[in-house]
């Protein structure tokens, strides 16, 4: 199963348009709380949802938050 | 005594613009001559008067997020909402002109529900959870200005690993043939989603299908062939792009040994196209 972690960060971005703002101004601060790896942190950060979905994150989720989704 | 009196599946991104993003004109052709084929089974649905239309679907992470992934929840109440997502992307984006609340047939639901728990069908239930576009895409596209019959909404866990089996939908299906024949209404079913598509659920791969294994799925529903159907693997569903089958899973046991006609399949890099009618 993925982990946990990164599917809910990527609900929270689809589904919380306050924190996807945040994220997009500040993408550290606004994961600065978050439980993840590095390489998870860095994909968030660097926006890299083809990484994210390599590292567990659901396909749906990486091709749907608006303004960041993978197409 | 009560009959299901309608059989359809189909293909649940019902919209041009979408594809014709995402393939070109030929994807805006493709998935316009299959809403055209989607529309005259909805004629023909309307046509039989069905007191209740199950619309078996899957959910995209937008209802159950983490909280909870039922393998199978049916929706009861008296309405249901249209799924609210602003900026709406992709697919989402499918849902943006429809109509935001739908009536549901609360009496054949529980009926489901409840003869299903009692029959060994550890079944969910919701009265919150709103439809995305697996359900409401083909719902309005069958029916366009049309009254839509009050819905039974019912969620298949297509992605979320661990799944239902094929197996257990096609069971779950009987055991809706048998509530829908006890009960008086006539009924109609779909399935929705699919066909290959996605394979793997890798982005990469994202623009991949298995047309030949499509194609097998489709002769054995052609032929009223279901027990090959039963041995289908999560894994293989997996691989293969053919997650959502599951849905179809359920509606197959709704109407074995029926046979199916196509009526429409396309294929697509980003999906195969179809829609498939049952003969009841």
């Amino acid at each position: 199963m993925s982990r946990y972690e990164v599917n809910s960060l990527l609900y929270r971005l689809k589904k919380d348009p306050e924190f996807r703002a945040r994220f997009v101004t500040d993408p550290e601060a606004a994961l600065a709380g978050a439980d993840l790896t590095e390489a998870e942190r860095a994909a968030f950060i660097a926006r890299d949802m083809r990484k994210v979905n390599e590292l567990g994150g659901y396909l749906h989720l990486v091709m749907s938050i608006p303004g960041l989704a993978a197409h | 005594m009560g009959r299901i009196v309608f059989g359809g599946a189909m293909s649940h991104v019902l919209d041009p613009d979408y594809y014709e993003r995402a393939c070109g004109s030929v994807g805006r052709q493709k998935v316009e001559a299959a809403m055209a084929e989607i529309a005259r089974m909805g004629e023909r649905c309307s046509a039989r008067n069905p007191d209740a239309l199950i619309v078996v679907a899957d959910d995209h992470l937008n209802a159950f997020s983490f909280n909870a992934v039922p393998a199978i929840c049916v929706r009861i109440g008296r309405y249901v909402q249209r799924m609210a997502q602003d900026h709406a992307e992709a697919f989402d984006k499918v849902l943006d002109h429809m109509p935001e609340r739908y009536p549901l047939h609360e009496a054949l639901a529980n009926r489901i529900l409840e003869v299903g728990l009692e029959s060994g069908f550890d079944l969910a239930l919701s009265w919150e959870a709103p439809v995305d576009h697996a359900f409401l895409s083909p719902v309005n596209t069958m029916h366009g200005t049309r009254p839509i019959p009050p819905l039974v909404p019912i969620w298949v866990n297509c992605f979320v690993a661990p799944q239902p089996t094929a197996r257990r939908c096609f069971a779950f299906g009987r055991h809706i043939a048998r509530v829908v024949a006890a009960s008086p209404w006539s009924v109609g079913i779909i399935a929705t989603g699919g066909l290959s598509h996605f394979p793997e659920l890798s982005l990469p791969r994202v623009g991949e299908t298995d047309t030949v294994f499509d194609r097998k799925l489709i002769h054995w529903m052609e032929e009223g062939e279901h027990e090959p159907l039963l041995e289908l693997t999560v894994g293989e569903l997996h691989k293969s792009g053919e997650h959502e089958f599951l849905n179809w899973m359920v509606l197959l046991g709704a109407v074995t040994p029926a046979r199916a006609d196509v009526r429409y399949f396309g294929e697509l890099p980003r999906i195969n196209l179809a829609a498939v009618e049952w003969r009841l």
